[in-house]
């Protein structure tokens, strides 16, 4: 549920380096591409693309960074990058700030060091300092205790629709005035073994194969009903539904995601043909793309909007997701002219990237298991 | 706004694989505490947990791919699923594939994942039955319900640790009274692993004896699992179907304490803020509340601090109010607990009897409630307050009240 709620300010660690501006001159560079794998790894393969070199403690005190695990630092940093334009002290009590987190994979490092240390050594080795860092809500409990934030906190998990998911949640924090302003947040973590299971399962990209590439880094939107300044996006609907599908498969239709879309719109109080700017959720994954040409021919039946890839080069998770309605609000703001390449997908029936600044954006997407989530989003 | 009523609840838990089973021990004072058998223990501070007994779960009908792969996380959470939405009136109904599912996080597939990490790192990568792998993912068991079921609407998965499932029941009450949907099936469920076994273990948060919450000499929790699963529904459309409800969810308070990852904020004023937020979202007050089913993990920290929340918000009322964990007797059941206590709370209100705290014996001046001890007492209860407070500060309480 959302009523137009201000996305007053963004922040990002990606693939691309460290904060938005590193992240709009990738985007605007159509040659750019991620470097890919592990670094001094035993699983140095692998379609995963993180933030090269990236530590906490280059961008927030050591001694306040050297308590977060990597994903706990990644959301620190893109946080503080959120909140920066906003003040200091921000305008609302930290009590009345809440956190709409989303992840795939937060915790699965420490996870994976607990476990070694009971199944190698013993159970009584189990590292009590990590324990902790294994709950999946760790980074958004972490942000909280870091920057004094009281309101609500919540993380979602719902893999490649996460990010989406919280920003429709945070709406519905605004709406029932549980919080002034929420933090909604995407975070993920490579983690060598989580990734090299998905390669069993055939959906990272291989040479001579299509597939997904992992994406590590947190994206961050601050939303609120009462922006400090003139807002960069205004978050006008959400909408979500789901398919019965088994938890690691895409749905063999598109009536979810359809059905997500028109909800979002509706509630929008707008027509699929006044949507200005499309934002793929093409990853690379042929059986998505497929889905993703079902919805556009039935959502954009005549004239196709304008639209931006980035999941298929930056890669896919919670985060991606979170990264999509970052990217599609700094395109209504005016900030970044995408230039990547449209998927082939989309650029055979039609659609072009923006030659000019839309007004409207749709973000969509839809999880392995089925679920679909959209949101619509204006420029302010 | 319209109203969340609960018509239909589903349990699985230590004591029994349904409701009644589990509800008739529970008042009775038993504990579902008891020797761990899931996996080997040895080397482990702590030898018992609260362990469902798989055997016994009454499962809808699942396809052969899907008795192979379903985690115990999830084959939890279909039988707490299946029965409460039948105990509704609304297996197999048409309305079902619209409702909106939302349930917890938690350690899903974990369990049948650690053979499988266990391997690989022994052996490294040359492995075989990545099937085990398979619902590793925190909203596995959700995808799960959502395909056996027919599940069609809104699907959210909410992972705060062990206020997960309260929040998962407080949002789907949300998005009844908002007309979002008409009907939710919401919840959570949460399996026994090594993980976090030997994490609460390294914590020294376990008891090795069944734990005593609220009791002078308690040491610790017990790790337990299972699952509850309410069917909430718009009160409207209720009354048009003859449904007779057990309770109507009215408030849900969420908060974090911004203090510390493990540790409790002391001195309760950051768990006051939570239920009473929880109360004005429920626009009622403290004393309306008969009942509380408390958090009561049975560590030093937390029923202190608790008790310490309670004394804010109560006053001298407190030591009038029941106060029980049933955590005594169903153990800690992290990602499930609070959808656990939530239908516990339904139930108490419906029937007019608050469980009792199992395994208290000895008063302890930090914690000046009366816990229930022994077995369950009748008592009319209009509206009843149930908490969950979790790892990460993240807290949340929810407020139950009867049908007028």
């Amino acid at each position: 549920m959302t009523h137009g709620w201000g996305i007053a300010s963004v922040g990002a660690v990606t693939p691309a380096g460290v904060g938005i501006p590193a992240l709009v001159a990738a985007l605007e560079d159509a040659a750019w591409h991620p470097q890919l794998g592990f670094e001094g790894n035993d699983a140095p393969d692998l379609a995963v693309a993180r933030p090269a070199g990236f530590a906490a403690k280059h961008h927030i005190p050591p001694l306040v960074a050297r308590r977060l695990d990597r994903a706990a630092g990644l959301l620190a940093v893109a946080a503080r990058e959120a909140m920066a334009p906003l003040g200091s002290p921000p305008p609302w009590p930290g009590e009345r700030v809440g956190v709409c987190a989303a992840t795939w994979n937060a915790g699965t490092e420490a996870l994976v060091e607990v476990l070694k240390a009971v199944f190698l050594a013993g159970p009584e080795e189990a590292p009590p300092a990590q324990f902790p860092s294994t709950v999946a809500n760790a980074p958004a409990s972490q942000l909280a205790i870091l920057e004094k934030l009281g309101g609500p906190n919540l993380t979602f998990f719902e893999k490649q629709v996460g990010g989406l998911r919280a920003l429709t949640e945070a709406g519905r924090l605004l709406a029932h005035r549980r919080a002034d302003a929420v933090l909604a947040c995407g975070v993920d973590e490579a983690q060598w073994l989580n990734a090299e299971s998905y390669q069993r399962l055939g959906v990272l990209r291989r040479p001579g194969r299509p597939g997904m590439i992992l994406a590590e880094g947190a994206a961050t939107l601050v939303v609120t009903a009462s922006p400090p300044s003139a807002p960069l996006a205004r978050l006008l609907g959400g909408g979500s539904a789901g398919t019965p599908t088994p938890t690691h498969t895409y749905p063999s239709t598109a009536e979810a995601l359809l059905a997500a879309c028109r909800r979002a719109l509706a509630r929008a109080g707008m027509a699929a043909g006044e949507v200005e700017l499309y934002t793929s959720m093409a990853n690379g994954i042929p059986a998505l793309a497929a889905l993703e040409s079902a919805l556009v021919e039935q959502l954009f039946p005549a004239a196709p909007p304008a639209a931006v890839a980035i999941s298929d080069r930056i890669g896919e998770g919670a985060f991606g997701s979170s990264l999509r309605a970052a990217v599609a609000a700094l395109t209504l703001a005016g900030q970044v002219r995408p230039a990547w390449p449209l998927p082939t997908h989309l650029a055979e029936r039609g659609f072009r990237l923006p030659e000019s600044r839309p007004a409207t954006a749709l973000v969509a997407g839809v999880s392995g298991g089925g679920s679909a989530v959209a949101l619509v989003l204006a420029a302010p | 706004m319209g109203e969340a009523w609960v018509t239909g609840v589903g349990l699985v838990t230590a004591l029994g694989s349904n409701r009644e089973t589990t509800w008739h021990r529970l008042t009775a004072g038993e504990s579902g505490v008891g020797p761990l058998t899931l996996f080997d223990t040895r080397g482990f501070r702590t030898r018992i947990a609260a362990q469902v007994d798989d055997a016994a779960l009454a499962l809808p009908p699942l396809a052969p791919s899907q008795q192979r792969s379903a985690s115990r996380a999830s084959r939890f959470a279909l039988a707490a699923a299946a029965e409460a939405l039948a105990d509704a009136g609304l297996a197999g109904s048409p309305l079902v594939r619209e409702a909106a599912l939302v349930l917890s996080g938690g350690a899903a597939g974990l369990y049948e994942a650690e053979d499988y990490v266990r391997r690989r790192l022994l052996h490294g990568p040359r492995i075989r039955a990545l099937r085990e792998f398979l619902e590793v993912p925190q909203d596995a068991p959700t995808d799960r319900v959502a395909e056996v079921l027919g599940l069609a609407g809104p699907r959210l998965t909410v992972t705060t640790a062990c206020s997960s499932s309260t929040i998962s029941v407080g949002l789907a009450a949300e998005m009844v009274r908002e007309g979002e949907v008409t009907v939710a099936v919401a919840g959570g469920s949460d399996a026994l692993c090594r993980l976090t076994y030997a994490g609460f273990n390294s914590l020294r948060a376990t008891d090795p004896e069944p734990c005593k919450p609220f009791d002078r000499r308690r040491r610790g929790l017990n790790i337990g699992e299972g699952a509850a699963i309410l069917v909430i529904e718009d009160a409207t459309h209720a009354r048009q179907r003859g449904v007779r409800p057990y309770a109507v969810i009215r408030g849900l308070g969420m908060t974090n304490d911004a203090f510390h990852m493990t540790q409790p904020e002391p001195t309760g004023a950051a768990w006051e803020r939570t239920i009473r937020a929880a109360l004005a979202d429920a626009a009622v007050t403290a004393e309306a509340i008969d009942y509380v089913n408390a958090h009561g993990t049975a560590t030093e920290q937390n029923d202190s601090a608790e008790c310490a929340a309670y004394r804010r918000v109560f006053g001298e009322r407190l030591a009038a109010i029941p106060v029980s964990s049933v955590k005594g007797a169903l153990g800690h059941c992290l990602c499930a607990a609070g959808a656990i206590e939530a239908a516990v709370t339904v139930l108490a209100v419906a029937r007019g009897v608050v469980p009792p705290t199992v395994g208290f014996g000895e008063a302890d001046p930090d914690c000046p409630i009366d816990p229930v001890p022994g077995s369950g007492r009748p008592t009319a209860v209009r509206c009843a307050l149930s908490c969950s407070f979790a790892f990460g500060g993240n807290s949340a309480a929810m407020v139950v009240g009867a049908v007028a």
